[in-house]
């Protein structure tokens, strides 16, 4: 029988570090090219799977292949390309000694030229790598992450750190070389940068997939306000109130998540006159991680 | 072109250039044997005797510097700067990349032997056989192999601030301890007898007796501690390698 390889099949994936769990069971396949976003906070276990997937961490038998390959096989590297977190390259080689060198590593990587141009890197390809401004370094490590006209490429955090401007000329190129039929892994915090980008959101919490949609989808969960207050009301009583699509209970606290602030905020009055400690704000990223690892993505 | 050597050739290439490119590793490597020898091995010494024994020891000073600072400081600072962790990402060798460092290396020490010949041999008058010149060079290149397992010990175990002290106290200590820049028979005998555990005492005790320096040597002794201690850093070289790998 022929079975046709995902690009990416994580299977109850687990990761430790001593005492600390990494990654708790991850499951999720990519099948089709695209870009996935991987949304998480830090410590949710985004560069963990990345180091896992591209075999500079060991991960136990068929927990996880890319593209049919054991992660580090020779085969996956070839097809892989990666921009890592927190990486520079050394100083003192200009961007086209950088590029030249990495492209001998592949067998089907692109022509130096045809790259820079791919990159828009024309203009600092003569220089050292060490005068370049945050946007052109990872504009370069963007580069260095296509160099062999990979099928999958995985970013992490790519643009972390980096201006409005550098950040959209970055996801330009991005969306240039996704174009193409290629898979982009990105991970990311910026929710903003994940519906720019993303056909498919990932969203991960403490080592787990807790959502996996469309962005389309995952932005319902994201609309709305929440609403905080102390209230003798009971769970049933709250989310029967007009307006209420999710809740969560902090200490004292209960945080509502509504659709309808003012019907929501009538509702919430007239149930409970003592209620106290009102505070209505947007939905923070923390809000959403909270609501989504307690009650998932509705799909 | 055969990818794999081309590629080698790209990162040998790479190494030179990020060499020749920093001022900080020229200047010492390949100023600073030179300068101590004139000092030291001419002016001071002021004879063609005293300036043929420092000859011998001075070129095993002259390919430390190369070895231990171009793999200690350098592989630890690209290593911090996570360059190691994208080529292993990438299907690139890792030998390959040692290899290219190695052979940079013995290119800067084989310039740093021949600058101190020449002042040898124009300034100081020393003349020695065709042959011995010969094997004076083959000893001294030679020498770099032990220094660059210490360079890369260095370069896996430690972080790159801590790579430039420690490989500079290294390097110092093996110098001076080792006798290298003075002769050792004017230490007192308890430094004589510190210098027996350093590879620089043994490797200069070589290229004394290849360049038939006065005294008594046993040779073949000379040849196998420091045959022995080259296999131990291989084994510490090796094991700093798997460790690095899976931290």
């Amino acid at each position: 029988m022929i079975s046709v390889s995902s690009i990416l099949d994580a299977n109850d994936l687990q990761k430790s570090y001593g005492k600390v769990h990494a990654l708790k069971g991850l499951a999720f396949s990519i099948d089709e090219p695209g870009v996935i976003a991987i949304l998480g906070q830090n410590g949710a276990g985004k560069t963990t799977l990345i180091h896992c997937a591209l075999g500079l961490e060991k991960v136990t038998n068929d927990s996880l292949t890319t593209m049919g390959y054991q992660p580090g096989h020779v085969l996956a590297k070839q097809k892989t390309g990666v921009m890592l977190q927190d990486t520079d390259l050394p100083d003192l080689l200009t961007v086209r000694e950088h590029i030249t060198l990495f492209a001998s590593y592949y067998p089907e990587a692109f022509e130096v030229d045809q790259l820079i141009s791919l990159c828009h890197l024309q203009d600092i390809a003569e220089r050292r790598y060490k005068k370049l401004s945050g946007g052109q370094k990872r504009r370069v490590q963007f580069a260095l992450a296509i160099v062999g006209n990979p099928q999958l490429v995985f970013l992490d955090e790519p643009t972390t750190g980096l201006d409005i401007e550098a950040r959209r000329n970055l996801w330009k190129v991005i969306r240039d070389f996704a174009a193409q039929g290629k898979t982009i892994v990105l991970t990311t915090h910026y929710l903003e940068e994940a519906d720019a980008l993303a056909d498919r959101i990932i969203v991960m919490n403490a080592g787990k997939v807790v959502a996996d949609a469309k962005p389309d989808d995952i932005h319902k969960q994201f609309t709305g306000s929440m609403i905080r207050c102390q209230t003798r009301l009971s769970e049933t009583e709250l989310s029967s109130i007009p307006g209420v699509s999710g809740m969560v209970t902090a200490g004292r606290f209960s945080e509502l998540r509504s659709q309808d602030v003012n019907s929501t905020l009538l509702g919430l009055l007239a149930a409970d006159p003592d209620l106290s400690d009102l505070t209505v704000y947007q939905p923070k990223l923390e809000d959403i991680f909270t609501q989504l690892s307690q009650m998932g993505v509705p799909s | 072109m055969n990818l794999i050597f081309r590629s080698f050739l790209l990162e040998a290439g790479a190494e030179l250039l990020k060499a020749v490119r920093a001022p900080e590793f020229i200047i010492p490597t390949l100023g600073m044997p030179v300068a101590f020898y004139s000092l030291f091995g001419i002016m001071i010494s002021r004879g063609v005797d005293g300036a043929a024994y420092l000859l011998a020891t001075y070129g095993v000073f002259a390919v430390m510097g190369p070895a231990i600072f171009g793999f200690g400081i350098s592989v630890a600072n690209e290593r911090d700067k996570g360059w190691h962790a994208l080529k292993r990402a990438a299907p690139s060798r890792g030998a390959s990349y040692i290899a290219a460092k190695v052979c940079s290396t013995l290119l800067f020490s084989s310039i740093s032997v021949a600058c101190i010949y020449s002042v040898a041999g124009f300034a100081g008058g020393v003349a020695l056989h065709t042959h011995v010149w010969a094997s004076l060079m083959a000893v001294h290149l030679l020498a770099t192999f032990p220094f660059i397992l210490i360079g890369l010990s260095i370069g896996f175990l430690c972080n790159s601030n801590a790579a430039v002290a420690i490989s500079n106290v290294i390097f110092l200590m093996f110098s001076a301890l080792g006798g290298l820049w003075i002769p050792i028979h004017v230490f007192p005998s308890a430094m004589q007898g510190f210098a027996h555990i350093l590879p620089t005492f043994h490797l200069s005790e070589i290229a004394l007796s290849v360049s038939g320096a006065p005294g008594e040597r046993d040779l073949s002794y000379h040849v196998f501690i420091v045959s022995l201690m080259t296999a131990l850093l291989l084994a510490i070289t090796a094991l700093a390698w798997t460790r690095q790998r899976n931290k």
